[in-house]
């Protein structure tokens, strides 16, 4: 990739010489997905999450390495491959912009050689399920984000994949588009089986949505396994949330559990795993409990630590080898 | 199957172009009558230049004509079937939505050549015919039936090179993504088609035989109606019309091949 410092000179310097720079935006990543599995992809940004859904799409070439997606090498671009895939972007849009969203329903039953009333019976049942109504006889740019996507989802949807690259399809999306559009996911995958593989910012989506996780950081695979497998390797503690009647001091509280959030009649701890139950029995002991709840840390701090400890650990790597440039 | 499948996205293309025509009709309208007039204004400096003299490296004024005409129906073939869909793709390497067009079932150059057409822009082809009728009845005589079907051959052929020349300016976009400025060069280079070829001297006369071959697209067509076109030259116009298609159509897989896309 070519790439250059901000600013004016800079960005002249590079109209004559172009600094290039080799980045492997993905290195070494293996896994396996079953059939109808569901799985979320995560990584921060950069981490080379789009550039493997390119890759198991056939939009981009691996300069090494092999992936076999249905039975197919994706790169070839078959049509039999592609018959049975479908990447959804939630920041790129296929629908034609000056016409309605159903003319693009058209072209795709064209290129897909869907029969007419098995068409028609797709392009109603995901209408229905999204709630469009008329709206897909409106001219896509009257269309608001939230209804625009959905539709991209129709379009996405119309030749049935079977499998099926989910790449943010719920960014920017307000709170309430964004459970629907979920739901919508969700049944997609019960109702025709299919695999899906999505990648969200919102945890969110992936919590609702994912029982196993992949993810990749700097291009490199870090975590292999289900959503709680995660949270107890990265965050084994528990959050322990108590609502009490009368003032209660924090001596009487730290004993507990280490405090992290403290408010009126209400406390929220951090207790290890193994010391949980001990922690429970001696609050109702010795505080007037009013309510008790125990959950996992939220899946966005799980996230940001385990990203934090990669970056750390990339950074202990390179203070070893300065020779080895990240 | 394969072949069903193309024609099925053809038709759905043609639809939506005429969906879309229909969409902004005054633009579309102005954009047909804005050719005609363009075409009609093209011809008088060929009327001035040969009310100086008769003839010009060979050419009397009703000859040239013929090449003008072959010219105004390549040029709206250009503009309403090969450049609407060059501006579309180009679009898309640039946006990135040029990742949709892959993910489509069917081949890819296919899908890119097909997406949009100007339909009003079939106008030029009355208007080459209304040129040709005028043309003939200058010289006083008529085509024969075999110089109207190899006249029809070459123009077959200089759609070819044209298409081949247009996949290469593309399979240029992706490695330098914005590329107006090659369309411009391209489109205003396209404009001396409008001459007979043997207009043109040195240097200028191998480009427009050899490396952008205007002299296949207009001037040989215009030879074969009046009957002058040589079999050998038809022939070897072909063979070079078949290697540009196929150095066109390597070009593009390789482009492809090295498509990074844009980035989320």
């Amino acid at each position: 990739m070519h790439e250059r410092t901000a600013g004016l000179a800079a960005s002249l310097r590079s109209v004559f010489r172009r600094e290039h720079k080799l980045v492997k935006a993905v290195d070494g990543v293996t896994f396996s997905i079953a059939r109808g599995e569901r799985v979320g992809f995560l990584g921060p940004n950069g981490a080379g999450k789009t550039t493997t859904l390119k890759m198991l799409t056939g939009l981009l070439h691996p300069t090494s390495g092999t992936i076999d997606v249905a039975g197919h090498v994706p790169q070839r671009r078959e049509a039999a491959f592609l018959d049975q895939i479908m990447l959804v972007m939630g920041q790129k849009q296929q629908l034609i912009w000056d016409l309605p969203p159903a003319d693009t329903f058209e072209l795709n039953r064209a290129v897909y050689r869907v029969p007419r009333d098995r068409y028609d019976a797709t392009v109603n049942e995901l209408t229905e399920l999204l709630e469009l109504g008329d709206l897909v006889k409106k001219p896509t740019r009257e269309l608001s984000l939230g209804e625009r996507m959905k539709c991209e989802l129709v379009a996405a949807l119309i030749h049935q994949p079977k499998v099926l690259f989910l790449d943010e399809p719920t960014i920017g999306l307000d709170v309430s588009t964004q459970v629907k559009v979920r739901d919508f996911i969700r049944s997609y995958n019960e109702r025709y089986g299919a695999t899906l593989m999505l990648t969200s910012h919102y945890m969110d989506d992936v919590a609702a949505l994912c029982p196993r996780v992949i993810v990749i950081d700097k291009g490199r695979l870090t975590f292999d396994g289900s959503l709680d497998e995660l949270v107890r390797n990265v965050r084994p503690e528990k959050r322990l949330t108590l609502h009490f009647r009368g003032d209660v001091g924090d001596d009487a509280l730290s004993p507990l559990g280490q405090i992290i959030e403290r408010s009126e009649g209400q406390v929220v701890l951090q207790v290890a795993q193994s010391e949980l139950a001990a922690a429970v029995s001696r609050a109702l002991a010795t505080l007037d409990v009013v309510d008790l709840t125990v959950e996992a840390a939220p899946l966005e701090e799980v996230m940001s630590e385990l990203f934090t400890r990669g970056r750390a650990a990339r950074a202990r790597e390179a203070g070893r080898e300065p020779d080895e440039a990240e | 199957m394969r072949l069903e499948r193309h024609l099925a996205v053809l038709r759905a293309n043609l639809r939506l172009s005429f969906l879309l025509a229909m969409q902004y009709r005054w633009e579309f309208l102005l954009d047909g009558a804005m050719s005609l007039l363009w075409t009609a204004a093209a011809i008088v400096p060929l009327y001035l230049v040969f009310e100086e003299r008769p003839r010009i490296a060979g050419w009397t004024y009703g000859e040239a004509l013929l090449v003008m005409g072959w010219f105004t129906l390549l040029d709206g073939l250009l503009k309403g079937a090969i450049n609407p869909s060059l501006v579309t793709v180009i679009e898309q390497i640039r946006t990135g939505t040029l990742d949709f067009v892959l993910l489509k079932p069917a081949d890819a150059q296919f899908l890119v050549s097909t997406a949009r057409f100007k339909p009003w822009r079939l106008l030029a082809l009355g208007a080459s015919i209304a040129i040709f009728v005028y043309a003939f009845s200058l010289l006083g005589t008529g085509p024969t039936w075999g110089g109207v079907a190899q006249a029809l051959a070459m123009l077959a052929a200089g759609i070819v090179v044209l298409y081949s020349v247009w996949i290469l300016v593309i399979s240029v976009a992706f490695r330098a993504v914005r590329i107006d400025n090659l369309r411009y060069l391209f489109e205003a280079v396209f404009e001396a088609g409008r001459w007979p070829s043997t207009v043109f001297k040195g240097v200028l006369s191998f480009v427009f035989t050899f490396v952008i071959p205007l002299a296949l697209m207009t001037t040989y067509p215009a030879e074969a109606l009046l009957g002058t076109l040589p079999w050998e030259r038809f022939a070897a116009a072909w063979a070079g019309a078949l290697v540009f298609a196929a150095v066109a159509r390597g070009v593009w897989l390789r482009s492809i091949g090295s498509y990074t896309s844009a980035s989320s």
